[in-house]
């Protein structure tokens, strides 16, 4: 619906609030950053649906080739087979819980790889059915409705816990996804990269919380789209990281770093995630947490 | 799987069986220059056109792929001479007929030749499955006829492929295919007669994406040396593979040319290295480790289809 002249936001997701009149965020541990690490397992499918909407421009491969193409599809699967495993090895070794984002067909074609995570102590945030299937305005709401249900139901199943986080496929959500979540039970969502603390948000169902990602270190957003240098990337997380612990002196902060196994799990990228964190947890005073730790620990202050 | 269906099952690097390279080395490597030809009036492919710049003929792109045949070949040539590395050279084999000269050059130096498809203008993606398997039979007889050599492998022309593309290799007596970027290992793809396997190549450590869309030469070298780095401290546990993807029109040009020797010294200036062929780590994977491996595949699969 277009924007009416009037005071704050142009939707009724939640109200605007800016950040220097909040009162004053504090972690648990009293520590002015929190830290976390969202890692997206993704499956492409090589013959999506007919009807099904992908992004224009999804990465990996080289360039747009007829179907099937082999290089976007076989470089994405590298996440999958090789990757992950790189990501969560760096993650681990500095002390970083890993919240994965696994979507429908992922969970379904790889359930080895659902019980390491598992085993791993990952937490597991619902990413919708597919990277090849999006959530958007062109769904019905019935439709809608249906893909959180079964993404929620089908990880439950296969991982024995209830996921209480959403990160749709892409970010890409239809203006009723909030309230669609709300009434799934979803008690926190990851689609909106507008902050650096969490926030709630309300729906006529019931209330969400928004635990915002940091979208300019987001692997895909600064190495695949803006092309950025790795030492450029190495800067900025480092940079982000130093300047949020700063701030969060006055009022805690997050930093959620989101990662592609696919990308930041190739042996020539993977180096440069390792040399940041080691940067980064030498800060001292990082809270290093899940997803579901800081929505929790946002919900009770 | 998120690939053409069941070519491959799904092997997790952090569950399986080792992988032993012959001398203990921890690392694969091969080199492949991609020698190729796109054609200055391309037949018209409805799916894909190669020179959307402008209307046919595109003589500026067309010419800055043709500097590499008539310059950057030969300069990158007295690199790869001076540091005695055996190419697997992807190439479109229309090369033999244009330009006997390189044809030659390749061959003296004993280079594996890998399919890149006839003309780097002509894709699979459009072929019948009838026409796939001709295209197969003009790569071997090509490339028997200018050098006696078997096709062992190939990379799609400019990574085309159709869904048949795999069964149809393998009957043709192809024993990889190199436009699987799924993994740091040969992988077994599921074929009607086979073995056939991925050998690992790389649209990342290659000069194409980097140079022309990315970063500059320094940015290059900087990836190569840590892609290397990160594999070759993974091989102490199970041998890997690196492959490193070259076009003599990029690499071969003045102003980059001292990178390949850096990135050679750093490369070879390490003991534990294999820097062989594709073929070689083909028949290598399928000699001691194929079996293996698909029978740990079928195992993971088992204990999850049981649950």
């Amino acid at each position: 619906m277009p924007a009416e002249r009037s005071v704050g936001m142009d939707h009724s997701h939640y109200p605007y609030s800016p950040l220097p009149t909040r009162s004053a965020l504090t972690w648990p541990s009293g520590k002015p950053l929190a830290m976390g690490a969202l890692v997206l397992l993704e499956h492409y499918e090589w013959d999506p649906p007919p009807d099904a909407y992908s992004l224009r421009n999804s990465s990996g491969g080289l360039i747009k080739l007829p179907a099937p193409d082999y290089v976007q599809l076989t470089h994405r699967e590298y996440g999958h087979r090789v990757g992950v495993f790189r990501l969560l090895d760096t993650l681990e070794r500095h002390g970083i819980p890993v919240t994965v984002a696994v979507d429908k067909l992922t969970a379904v074609h790889y359930p080895w790889l659902i019980d390491h995570l598992m085993q791993r102590d990952c937490e597991l945030v619902a990413h919708g059915v597919a990277a090849s299937q999006l959530i958007t305005s062109k769904l019905s709401e019935e439709d809608e409705a249906e893909i959180i249900t079964d993404c929620l139901d089908t990880l439950e199943k296969l991982s024995g816990n209830r996921p209480s986080g959403w990160f749709s496929p892409e970010g890409v959500e239809s203006s009723r996804t909030p309230e669609l979540l709300a009434a799934a039970g979803v008690n926190y969502v990851c689609d909106w990269p507008n902050d650096e603390q969490p926030y709630k948000m309300t729906t006529p169902v019931g209330d969400l919380v928004s635990l915002p990602l940091f979208l300019e270190v987001d692997d895909e957003f600064a190495l695949w789209h803006r092309r950025a240098s790795l030492a450029s990337w190495e800067g900025m997380i480092v940079a982000a990281a130093t300047r949020l612990h700063v701030d969060g002196q006055t009022s805690a902060r997050h930093m959620m770093l989101t990662l592609r196994p696919w990308l930041t799990g190739q042996p020539f990228r993977i180096r440069s995630l390792d040399r940041a964190l080691r940067q980064v947890t030498q800060l001292g005073g990082v809270w290093a947490a899940h997803g579901n730790d800081i929505v929790k620990a946002f919900s009770e202050s | 799987m998120a690939l053409p269906p069941h070519r491959v099952d799904y092997l997790p690097m952090a569950d399986r069986p080792k992988i032993s390279w012959p001398d203990e080395a921890k690392v694969a490597l091969w080199i492949a220059p991609n020698i190729e030809h796109y054609e200055y009036l391309p037949p018209r492919d409805p799916r894909r056109n190669p020179w959307p710049r402008s209307p046919h003929p595109e003589v500026q792109g067309y010419s800055h792929r043709d500097y590499g045949n008539r310059v950057g070949f030969w300069r990158m040539l007295d690199v790869l001479d001076e540091y005695g590395v055996r190419c697997t050279a992807s190439t479109n084999l229309a090369v033999f007929e244009h330009y006997p000269d390189i044809g030659k050059a390749m061959t003296e130096r004993g280079w594996e030749i890998m399919s890149h498809g006839i003309y780097n203008t002509r894709y699979l993606s459009s072929l019948t499955e009838e026409e796939e398997r001709e295209f197969y039979v003009d790569c071997v007889d090509t490339l028997r006829r200018h050098t006696g050599q078997d096709l062992k492998g190939m990379l799609g022309p400019a990574v085309s492929n159709t869904v048949r593309t795999p069964d149809l290799m393998a009957e043709a007596g192809l024993i990889y295919h190199a436009d699987w970027l799924h993994d740091d290992q040969p992988i077994p793809i599921n074929v009607d007669n086979g073995p056939l396997v991925s050998v690992p190549y790389s649209i990342e450590l290659n000069d194409v994406p980097v140079f022309l869309h990315h970063h500059d030469t320094a940015e290059f070298v900087e990836m190569v040396k840590a892609q290397f780095d990160t594999l070759y401290e993974e091989g102490e546990n199970s041998g890997r593979v690196m492959a490193l993807a070259l076009h003599p029109y990029l690499m071969g040009m003045p102003h980059r040319i001292q990178a390949l020797e850096e990135i050679l010294d750093y490369l070879l200036g390490h003991d534990a290295i294999w820097q062989t062929t594709a073929s070689a780590i083909a028949e290598h994977f399928i000699e001691h480790h194929y079996q293996e491996f698909v029978e740990h595949a079928e195992a993971i699969s088992a204990v999850h289809d049981a649950s």
